[in-house]
């Protein structure tokens, strides 16, 4: 047996912290309709939707509770992935702080365009085309926009 | 970073010189912007990227900044490679490293060409991980330890292990402890490889999947790289090959370096590909690059 030195200890107690964290496996989907990086393969040869300047039409209709849900489940929005938002835990850090986004004056409309699609204002934006490529469905977006404009 | 306009323009001319008469053909395709790499560097060009590099290149280095195990700040800049060889007591790397050594005898019994097919010829296994992915010209294609494992075993033996799987990922452990230490030299001089360093250059800035992101996306400066993404954080791609295969805590397996793009592929909500795959290998190539002058570190443990 080797003796156990305090730095050897303390990540031999990081092994076991990690061995906590192990991140459910995402669900296997069918990515295909979608570009991938095979040569050979259909989805190889597919383009990436473009940006796409989507008006909401309409009155906003959304409902923030549901927007909430939406916004941090991993399966859905996941947009705790890259910011703060209200009421979400182990948020990251990489996009604005959306925790008071409420008091921030914009409107349902620029706000439900940006999630649609983000690239129509920043062609190199991190932020998923969350519409454009049905990550979200229209009433979900609604949800998510109420759900913001509802964060004070 | 965002490039500045003058580099904009002049990317936009010399991509209209580049493309020629198949533009065309070409379907609509979004890359992140392209980090500065010089892959003449290795493993130093990490240096002006993300500049972590000094805080995990040496042991001295990594006991010194022993601190920022678990700080949930500063621990990225660390690369995990506090998690190699040695440096956690009990690791069960070694284990697998033994399995895969006791297995190889195995084979070796059976028939020692075998062996000698897995060493080119030569007499041990002695530092030759540290030169793959190299092009082999009899096969007409780049070999990684991997597939040169699924190629012995198929051509001697006459016996399936294929890449990604436990039996490969165990042989191949074995085989790069083997090179623990020796700096990682893949040959730039080799044409096919510089060619598959470029493929695989271009791969790792190509936006795919649902979610539309590149490799880029979470592992350049400026991107995702060293902010929180939930409960990880993205680190630097520099030197991550020389730990690789690597044993994953939370699943008790080892994992080769192409199921973690794999992996990382799955987060993307794009198709994986499979082990061996013409991509992955390009990738592997591109990624190894970036880590020559760096020694080969297994077992390790992520
Ligand atoms: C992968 C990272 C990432 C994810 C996931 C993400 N965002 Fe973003 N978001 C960003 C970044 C980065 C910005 C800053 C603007 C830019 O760079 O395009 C941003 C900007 C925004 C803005 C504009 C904020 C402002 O003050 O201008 C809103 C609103 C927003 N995001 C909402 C969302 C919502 C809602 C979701 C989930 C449905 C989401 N984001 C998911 C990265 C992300
Ligand atoms: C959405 C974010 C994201 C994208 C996109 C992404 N990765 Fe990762 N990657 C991570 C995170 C988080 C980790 C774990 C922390 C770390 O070691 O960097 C990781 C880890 C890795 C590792 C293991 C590093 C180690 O030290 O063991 C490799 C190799 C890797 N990624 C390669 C890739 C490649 C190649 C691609 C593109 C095909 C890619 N990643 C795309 C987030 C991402």
């Amino acid at each position: 047996m080797r003796s156990l030195s305090p730095r050897r200890a303390a990540f031999g107690i990081l092994l076991l912290a990690a061995a906590g964290q192990a991140a459910a496996q995402a669900p296997a989907a069918d990515y295909a309709a979608y570009p991938c990086l095979s040569y050979s393969l259909e989805c190889g040869k597919l383009a990436t939707r473009r940006p796409q300047l989507k008006q909401l039409d309409g009155a906003l209709n959304g409902n923030a509770e549901k927007g909430k849900q939406l916004a941090q489940a991993r399966n859905s929005g996941n947009c705790l992935a890259c910011h703060v938002m209200k009421g979400g835990s182990q948020p990251g850090t990489r996009g604005p702080d959306l925790s008071h986004y409420g008091n921030a004056g914009r409107s349902d409309a620029e706000t439900y365009s940006m999630i649609h699609d983000m690239r129509t204002r920043n062609p190199d934006t991190l932020m998923p085309p969350f519409g454009t490529n049905a990550i979200l469905s229209d009433p979900e977006i609604r949800d998510i926009v109420a759900f913001l404009q509802a964060s004070k | 970073m965002r490039p500045n306009m003058p580099v904009l323009a002049l990317a936009a001319l010399l991509s209209l010189g580049a493309l020629g008469s198949a533009a065309a053909a070409e379907p609509y395709r979004e890359h992140y912007p392209q980090a500065r790499i010089d892959p003449a560097r290795g493993v130093d060009g990490d240096i002006g990227f993300s500049d972590t590099l000094p805080f995990w290149r040496t042991e001295a280095e990594l006991e010194r900044n022993a601190k920022w195990v678990g700080d949930p700040h500063e621990q990225w800049k660390l690369n995990w490679k506090f998690m190699d060889l040695d440096r956690v007591e009990l690791h069960p790397g070694h284990l697998a490293v033994d399995e895969g050594e006791a297995m190889a005898a195995r084979l070796g019994q059976r028939s020692p060409a075998f062996l000698l097919c897995l060493a080119d010829g030569g007499k041990d296994l002695k530092g030759r991980a540290a030169a793959y992915p190299k092009y082999d010209a009899m096969l007409g294609r780049i070999v990684t330890v991997e597939s040169h494992i699924e190629h012995c075993a198929k051509t001697v033996l006459n016996e399936e292990i294929r890449q990604g799987s436990p039996a490969n990922n165990k042989l191949a452990v074995y085989f790069k402890s083997q090179s623990a230490g020796t700096p990682i030299k893949v040959d730039l001089g080799d044409g096919k490889l510089m060619e598959s360093y470029r493929r695989g250059e271009k791969l790792f800035y190509a936006k795919t999947g649902q979610l539309n992101f590149a490799c880029a996306t979470c592992h350049v400066p400026g991107s995702i790289m060293g902010h929180k993404l939930r409960g990880e954080t993205p680190t630097t791609p520099f030197a991550d090959a020389a730990h690789y295969p690597t044993y994953r805590t939370p699943v008790g397996a080892l994992e080769s370096l192409q199921e973690r793009f794999a992996r990382c592929h799955s987060q993307m909500r794009t198709l994986q590909l499979k082990p061996g795959d013409p991509a992955y290998v390009d990738l592997e190539v591109f990624m190894t690059v970036l880590s020559n002058g760096y020694p080969v570190s297994v077992p390790s443990a992520r």
